[in-house]
């Protein structure tokens, strides 16, 4: 028998090189971070069951999940509408996971773990948005995407999940982006190319903002 | 042109891929050869209101029936095809 051993592994482990990259300022105006280590599970009402998924959803997380492209913080997740009937949970430590959720909703929902099949990229700085509206064809204005919106949207032709978290404690959006591992990378490249103008400060965190 | 997600809100083109007419519907099993062509095959080529299948793949991944003007481009109405949101439309 081979022994394996299983290390887990960011699909940006080589293309996220922690540092600046871009123009040099006395403060880089972009702040790209990877958080890595999170739980992600992604639920589907099943035929018919919307309304019983949002009962069974609030009786587990005490908050009924977002109907409409915004996110829903409970003290312990964030529930991230992905589209009609269907949301995920972004927490950390297990406590939301396949196993953890299923009894409860299961019933109601397809339940698929995400937790290695997705990217979570964090974008804030001054000039967080200028860079992200390269990328996309949605208005980030804070009169149109305001903290809790979502979109289940494309960048550079990449599907992404996107929401705006809390402000920073600075006052400034924090953007957050989830994409397929097996596209990380590329968009990556791209956001690095986008916001090298402005400065970019890259760096990899555990803790989800 | 932009697509008004009845999930999402108004959206860039790019992000939907167009299927094609909503009125062709499969024949029945042991239909006619001819019919089954037709199915398959032959497509009004209308100046003016059609209804078509779209789908939000870069999105929300729903499909949608679409009634747009060929010769303007106006779209008229949009609206959730079946089964697009388990919840919302009946099977």
């Amino acid at each position: 028998m081979v022994d394996f051993s299983w290390a887990p592994r960011s699909p940006l482990e080589k293309a996220l090189v922690a540092g600046v990259h871009g123009a040099r300022r006395i403060e880089a105006d972009v702040s790209l971070t990877e958080i890595r280590n999170f739980d992600l599970v992604q639920l589907m009402a099943r035929r018919g069951k919307g309304t019983d998924l949002a009962k069974a959803a609030k009786a587990r997380f005490g908050v009924v999940p977002p109907d409409a492209p915004k996110v829903v913080q409970t003290p312990d997740a964030t529930l991230i509408w992905s589209g009609p009937d269907q949301f995920f949970v972004l927490s950390k430590g297990g406590k939301h996971t396949v196993r953890t959720l299923a009894p409860a909703l299961s019933g109601p929902a397809s339940l698929s773990d995400q937790s290695h099949a997705r990217v979570l990229i964090s974008i804030s700085g001054a000039k967080a948005r200028t860079m992200l509206a390269k990328l996309s064809s949605i208005d980030l204005h804070p009169d149109a995407f305001p903290v809790g919106a979502a979109a289940a949207t494309s960048m550079d032709h990449t599907s992404v999940t996107l929401w705006r978290g809390n402000d920073r404690t600075n006052g400034q959006a924090v953007f957050n982006v989830l994409v397929f591992a097996t596209f990380a990378e590329s968009l990556w490249h791209t956001m690095l190319d986008s916001g090298a103008e402005y400065g970019v400060a890259i760096s990899h965190s555990e803790n989800l903002a | 042109m932009r697509i008004v997600c009845p999930f999402c809100g108004e959206r860039e083109l790019g992000e939907f891929t167009y299927l094609g007419d909503t009125k062709p519907v499969r024949p029945e099993a042991g239909a006619s050869e001819d019919e089954v062509f037709d199915y398959v095959y032959l497509r009004d080529n209308v100046a003016g209101d059609t209804s078509e299948y779209w789908y939000h793949g870069g999105g929300c991944r729903a499909w949608l029936k679409v009634t747009r003007n060929t010769l303007t481009h106006e779209i008229s109405s949009i609206e959730p095809a079946a089964g697009a949101g388990a919840a919302k439309v009946d099977a």
